[in-house]
């Protein structure tokens, strides 16, 4: 198996009160190692309950029903809870669009990272604080020293991002799921955010699935993009393939989008 | 399930209040009768619920006390929800100096636990249905003025009030055809918990004997008896309590179903 | 957060002048002089009383100079005495005050070790079994009147089964007992009455404590840490139950006027000398002096109780006093 990640027909279901909805209809996506990966589409396609489900960590309404998740070799569906656990944080790690609510507000931001280095390295809490010292250090974060004892609300959105990629980063994983990490920031913050992933992803050497409705991102970093639709992947190419002869009508879409922005 | 919270609880009222209006007519005695040969019968075919020391049946005295409990219930909370959305239309519409007054005068009624306000009110004008339902109302409108003043706030930035603004309509226009009215919804739940806690309220004054005053008849003053009786008449204590307990939780599932139901 | 708590300290002043006013004019609400109802009502007062409580409130003098004398007084802890024996009012309620404290303060811890787990626990599976037994009894629960729950537990564990002393804070030999002895038979005396004004708090608590930890379980942070591999418990004491728990904090001030009010009833139901009976027996009697003093000691401690839940808030919550140093 060549692949770093490769989905099989997943299908995911919401139970809700009085019906049953189906999100994720059957969706194949396969990451090579190293390579970035967009997955685009518009909100409410699946792309965030996709990303969710390859290492189960769902609302508790919505059900895998189907499929299979081969990540490093091993079916990631066939794993128990605890299995799971050492691959989550470890192996695979998240981040998400809006960072500040994303970070719990009542933990420190030195208490945040630390509980992840702690909770999948042999560190104790001295080797933890230094390490999430200098997690903050290669994340660009000024002043790291006082951020270590910060709360999440006194820190500006794109501050919380960096922390969060510092977080995720911690036990140095091999695929980095990213959620609309810069839909909530504005136009210069996005753009050192996504420089700092691309020179982290040199760095460390993991792959990137990278989750937007916006395209205009999409030559800057990706390698290939997937393109979801209502549940489905309709149309998956290297990016300058996308970008030159679209076939589905939903990638023309976003495309004309991103366009329309681009002339503003 | 929503429904069927709202329902039964609807039932329950419904069954209280027709029991309230009808009371002339299906109260088997005069509910101030006195029967001296049938003091502290326990329930039987001739007094359903039994009778207290003074031999009046506790059927009819109960009758008659679902009329006291549930007009006190329902005109409290009237007086409560008239002061609540005036003061607090006034002070979500007006915002500024107005606003900070009324609210502040909330904070300030707040602090005062209800319950010594209302006692100290009656020890100084006589109990009296009349008082008590004056004072209950008085003392329980904040949550009202809160909630309308709120609800206007938010209602306030909504387009069709800003319209209603640019082409110059009234105030009072705005306030009565427009803004009450949307924040009904909240209100109307908490008005119908409002009832509940005033017959609660009631039921607790009449018991202390600071509520309605015998011979009429209230839930809460049938059971000052339960008390010296405790032990002897199981009926006196039982029956009434029963009837606040079921009115009570009426109350509460109509809120708890409107309150689904409005989302 | 030391600017928050004197902003805060200064925002009860005209709080407090609120509620001496109102407490102030509840006295001058009845038609006339409130002496000569006070006659008319309780006979037994003599001419004497009534001249003394003319001069205590200064009746003859125009309104707003009869309040801030009162208010004078009042900063002075000058209550006046008592109608019915002549003590002063001060010491009156100083020596009721501590039974009432503890049996408040016993009700909340037994309201918070309880109601929080339930809460919680009902919020993991919310609709399943337990949550709905448990929805059950809040329901019983918030409509239950307090006096008639005091009723039926006095007379299955008082008369029926006779486990339970049913009046009073001690028994009749309780000087003969020696420590051990005395501590058992006060907690005799006070697990019924606890129980009674528990109940009510108990089931708002509960459900409280359910809702405020389902929507903390539904924060994106509870994402993150699923996302880093946190065991389920983690998540949910770690993450969720701190944020959880938080806004209970402020309950806690809020619920003191209901426990207050609620001694009135338990303390005349089971004859305990607390402020809430003494506030009762002053009704009864029609006791002017004692009946303003509790008022305005409700209303106080009341704000004291919101001011102190407001500032252990700030404390807690990490987002509070950042907020207001802005």
């Amino acid at each position: 198996m060549e692949n770093l990640l490769e989905i099989r027909n997943l299908k995911v279901d919401f139970y809700l009160k009085d019906q049953v909805v189906n999100a994720v209809n059957g969706v194949n996506l396969d990451i090579g190692n190293n390579e970035v990966l967009l997955l685009a589409g518009e909100s409410g396609s699946g792309k965030t309950i996709s990303a969710l489900a390859i290492t189960r960590i769902l609302p508790s309404t919505a059900r895998i029903v189907s499929g299979s998740i081969f990540f490093e070799g091993r079916d990631l569906l066939a794993l128990d809870e605890a299995a799971l656990r050492m691959v989550r944080g470890a192996r695979i790690a998240y981040i998400f669009q809006e960072p500040t609510s994303y970070l719990n507000p009542v933990y420190s931001i030195g208490s945040q990272i630390i509980e992840t280095i702690m909770l999948h390295q042999n560190k104790n809490k001295l080797q933890a604080r230094q390490e999430a010292l200098e997690l903050l250090e290669l994340v660009k974060i000024k002043d790291p020293q006082r951020v270590l004892f910060d709360y999440p609300h006194q820190l500006s959105g794109g501050m919380n991002q960096r922390v969060f990629i510092a977080m995720s980063l911690a036990c140095v994983p091999k695929l980095l799921i990213a959620d609309e990490p810069t839909t909530s920031l504005d136009v210069t913050i996005e753009a050192q955010i996504l420089e700092l992933l691309l020179d982290l992803k040199k760095r460390f050497g993991f792959s990137l699935l990278f989750i937007t409705h916006n395209l205009s991102i999409a030559k800057k970093i990706a390698d290939r993009i997937s393109v979801m639709y209502k549940g489905k992947i309709v149309e998956e190419a290297a990016t300058a393939k996308i970008f030159d002869s679209p076939e589905h009508f939903h990638t023309r879409e976003l495309i004309r989008a991103y366009e329309k922005i681009g002339k503003l | 399930m929503r429904n069927k919270l709202l329902f039964t609880g609807l039932i329950i009222i419904l069954f209280f209040s027709i029991i309230a209006i009808l009371a002339p007519l299906i109260s088997p005695y005069n509910p101030s009768e006195i029967d001296a040969d049938s003091l502290l019968v326990p329930p039987s075919p001739r007094h359903l619920l039994g009778t207290d020391s003074l031999g009046r049946d506790i059927l009819s005295r109960m009758i008659y006390g679902a009329r006291i409990s549930l007009s006190i219930g329902f005109i409290a909370v009237g007086i409560a929800l008239a002061i609540g959305l005036v003061l607090g239309a006034l002070a979500g519409f007006y915002g500024g100096l107005i606003d900070a007054l009324i609210m502040r005068f909330v904070d300030i009624m707040l602090c005062f636990p209800t319950f010594f306000l209302i006692l100290a009110v009656v020890a100084i004008l006589e109990p009296s249905i009349f008082n008590i339902m004056v004072i209950i109302g008085l003392t329980s409108w904040m949550g009202t003025a809160r909630l309308v003043r709120a609800e206007i706030l938010s209602l306030k930035e909504r387009e069709f009030i800003q319209a209603e603004i640019a082409i110059g309509a009234s105030d009072f226009r705005i306030i009565t055809r427009h803004l009450i009215p949307n924040a009904l919804g909240p209100v109307l739940v908490s008005a119908i918990l409002g009832i509940a806690g005033a017959i609660l309220l009631e039921s607790g004054l009449s018991f202390l004997g600071l509520g309605v005053q015998p011979p009429t008849a209230s839930w809460g003053n049938i059971l000052i008896e339960a008390k010296s009786t405790l032990g002897v008449a199981w009926w006196i204590t039982i029956f009434p309590g029963l009837a606040i307990l079921i009115t009570i939780l009426g109350f509460n599932l109509i809120a708890e179903g409107l309150k689904e139901k409005l989302g | 957060m030391l600017s928050y708590i004197i902003r805060r300290l200064l925002g009860i002043i005209p709080l407090l002048l609120g509620i001496t006013i109102i407490s102030f004019s509840i006295i001058h609400l009845a038609p006339g002089k409130p002496t000569t109802i006070q006659q008319a009502l309780n006979p037994k007062v003599s001419l004497e009383v009534r001249e003394r409580l003319d001069k205590l409130y200064g009746l003859d003098k125009p309104l707003y100079v009869q309040y801030i004398n009162w208010l004078g007084r009042l900063v002075k802890l000058d209550l006046g005495r008592s109608f019915g024996d002549d003590r002063l009012v001060v010491d009156k309620i100083l020596e009721r005050i501590p039974i009432t404290l503890v049996i408040n303060l016993l009700s909340l811890f037994f309201i918070f070790i309880i109601a929080v787990p339930l809460g919680v626990k009902s919020a993991l599976k919310p609709n399943q079994a337990f949550d709905k037994y448990v929805t059950i009894f809040v329901f019983l629960g918030f409509a239950m009147p307090t006096f008639w729950l005091a009723l039926l537990l006095m007379n299955l564990f008082g008369i029926q089964l006779a486990w339970l002393p049913i009046s009073g804070i001690k028994s009749l030999d309780f000087e003969y007992f020696n420590i051990w002895g005395k501590i058992g038979d006060l907690s005799r005396h006070l697990i019924l009455p606890v129980i009674v004004s528990s109940i009510g708090g108990l089931a708002g608590i509960s459900r409280y404590m359910r809702s405020s930890m389902i929507e903390a379980l539904a924060q994106p942070y509870i994402y993150t840490a699923r996302a880093k591999g946190l065991p389920e418990k983690s998540v949910v004491y770690k993450h969720a139950f701190r944020n959880a728990i938080l806004p209970i904090v402020t309950i806690l001030g809020l619920s003191i006027p209901g426990l207050l009010g609620g001694s009135v009833i338990f303390e005349s139901i089971f004859a305990i000398p607390g402020i809430g009976r003494l506030f009762y027996e002053a009704v009864m009697m029609r006791d002017y002096p004692l009946i303003m003093a509790e008022v305005v000691l409700g209303a106080v401690l009341t704000m004291f109780g919101n001011l102190i839940a407001d500032i252990a808030y700030a404390y807690v919550d990490p987002r509070i006093g950042y907020k207001n140093e802005k």
